[in-house]
């Protein structure tokens, strides 16, 4: 596939010293969307009042998540504001890359044809009210996980734009993300070469195995459930096996978690392998190979020098990718989140070559 | 240390495609048939120490690919512990998750004069 060339300010790897793997840009109201509907989609808008996907069940910790200085002075919402984006966070932080993760929950929605209209119309914004403001941000596109087909249509005619660096799923799906159904996805993002980026939230299904939690503080915590799920779901289902060049990014999961998964994983494997037996070797070979993961929330235990046994039980130093989450209030700090445990080269596979690496930036 | 031969039973005592336990010297044998193949194996599984000889003579599921038809496939050719189900190639002992990692120790086997004889040091 054919792609648009896009001058990257950054010369080569040596000049870039920060990447950030997770910052959210959000359309103001579905007016920032409108000139991306066609005329039918337009005039439904207009018609039924819609302003947006359902929002979250759980009132957050702050208004619209946002750390409490991301409002920007011209009365845009937090992530509504390149300008102010651009100056709080690209350049307060010397920030080289930043990626999008557009978190619009179109796939909540029943209407298959309105949501992929919203699909493309997220899409079409990002590139230009964004990707075009600052040669700094990449971009995700977002696809319809309820309608599969449609969402590797989108992937391929997105993808044109090099400046969008991966595809971007919900945790809290309908089903998970190994299930037969939601292949069409995973063929179109190895088609057109990008890695796909599971991103904490969604709608399908309650954050937990036993149902809806009451507060937003076990809805926050307990979304590395979500995350477990789609891996164990991804490795069992074969999905790897059959695209052994597809790369997941698990964001805004947390990390600390994978160990005791890989080893239930690893041993369940050894007794219930022929339930499975497409996959040729341990599961959690295959997490290695194919998974990474965004460090923020980062865990942080009391002594710091357990993160860094955890790291080393996921068994590598290229696993972690830095990540704000900006404008949440979440937040992590580039000069404080990683504990100066975390040091030398350690520290600079995080804070650039891992994300770097995977998702290209270097050959860009 | 030189091997030597050690009468574990006449052919008789063995029922074809299954497994049976015997001793020699304290030491336990999953003794495994099939027609007139023989293996044995030790008789512990070196997960978490389970009698092989309790599990299941059979054969495994196997896919090329998620979505293929899963068969059986290798009949006969694979012993699973009755514990956790692990899976050792009665030829080799090696387990079919991690064969390099995980394997029980194999002796070889022969018949002479219908009696069933195992070359252990």
């Amino acid at each position: 596939m054919s792609q648009t060339e896009y001058a990257v300010q950054v010369a080569s790897s040596a000049d870039v010293s920060l990447i950030d793997c997770d910052v959210h840009n959000y359309p103001n109201s579905i007016d920032d969307l409108m000139p991306y509907l066609s005329a039918r989609w337009q005039a439904y808008v207009r018609q039924s009042g819609f302003s947006g996907p359902p929002g979250p069940t759980y009132p957050k910790g702050f208004a619209q998540a946002a750390r409490r200085d991301a409002w920007p002075p011209s009365g845009l919402r937090p992530g509504g504001d390149p300008d102010f984006a651009r100056t709080q966070l690209l350049d307060a932080w010397d920030i080289d890359i930043a990626v999008l993760n557009p978190l619009y929950g179109m796939t909540a929605l029943h209407n298959l044809d309105f949501a992929n209209a919203l699909m493309r119309a997220v899409n079409e914004w990002t590139a230009h009210a964004w990707l075009d403001h600052d040669p700094r941000w990449r971009g995700s596109i977002v696809v319809n996980a309820s309608d599969p087909a449609a969402a590797a249509e989108e992937i391929k005619r997105a993808a044109a734009d090099s400046r969008f660096v991966q595809v971007l799923l919900l945790v809290r799906s309908s089903a998970p993300y190994g299930k037969r159904q939601f292949r069409p996805i995973f063929a179109a993002a190895c088609e057109v070469g990008l890695p796909v980026g599971i991103h904490f939230g969604g709608s399908g299904q309650p954050i937990t195995a036993c149902g809806w939690p009451s507060y937003y503080i076990e809805d926050h915590t307990a979304m590395s459930q979500a995350f477990e799920a789609q891996v164990v779901s991804l490795v069992c289902e074969g999905v790897f096996c059959e695209f052994p060049e597809l790369r997941v990014a698990l964001v805004e999961g947390g990390f600390a978690w994978l160990p005791g998964l890989m080893w239930r994983l690893d041993k369940n494997y050894r007794g219930l392998r022929s339930e499975v037996p497409w996959l040729k070797k341990r599961p959690s070979e295959y997490i290695r190979e194919h998974c990474r993961a965004t460090t923020q929330p980062m865990e942080e235990p009391d002594d710091p020098q357990h993160l860094l046994q955890i790291i080393d039980m996921i068994g590598g130093e290229d696993f972690l990718m830095f990540a704000t989450d900006y404008p949440h209030w979440d937040f992590d700090s580039p000069a404080r989140a990683l504990p100066p445990a975390i040091d030398g080269a350690m520290r600079r596979g995080i804070m650039v070559d891992n994300a770097e690496a995977f998702y290209g930036f270097a050959a860009r | 240390m030189a091997l030597r031969r050690v009468d574990v039973g006449p052919v008789a005592a063995f029922a074809d495609g299954e497994v049976r336990r015997v001793e020699v010297e304290g030491r336990g044998l999953a003794i495994v048939r099939q027609g007139d193949a023989w293996y044995a194996l030790r008789d512990v599984c070196p997960h978490q120490g389970a009698r092989l000889s309790d599990g299941r003579v059979g054969g495994t599921a196997l896919a090329r690919h998620p979505g293929d038809e899963i068969v059986l496939g290798r009949a006969g050719e694979i012993l699973s512990c009755p514990w956790h189900g692990w899976e050792y190639d009665v030829r080799t002992g090696r387990s079919l998750c991690e064969p390099e990692k995980v394997r029980v120790r194999t002796y070889p086997v022969l018949v002479e004069d219908s009696r069933v004889l195992v070359e252990m040091d």
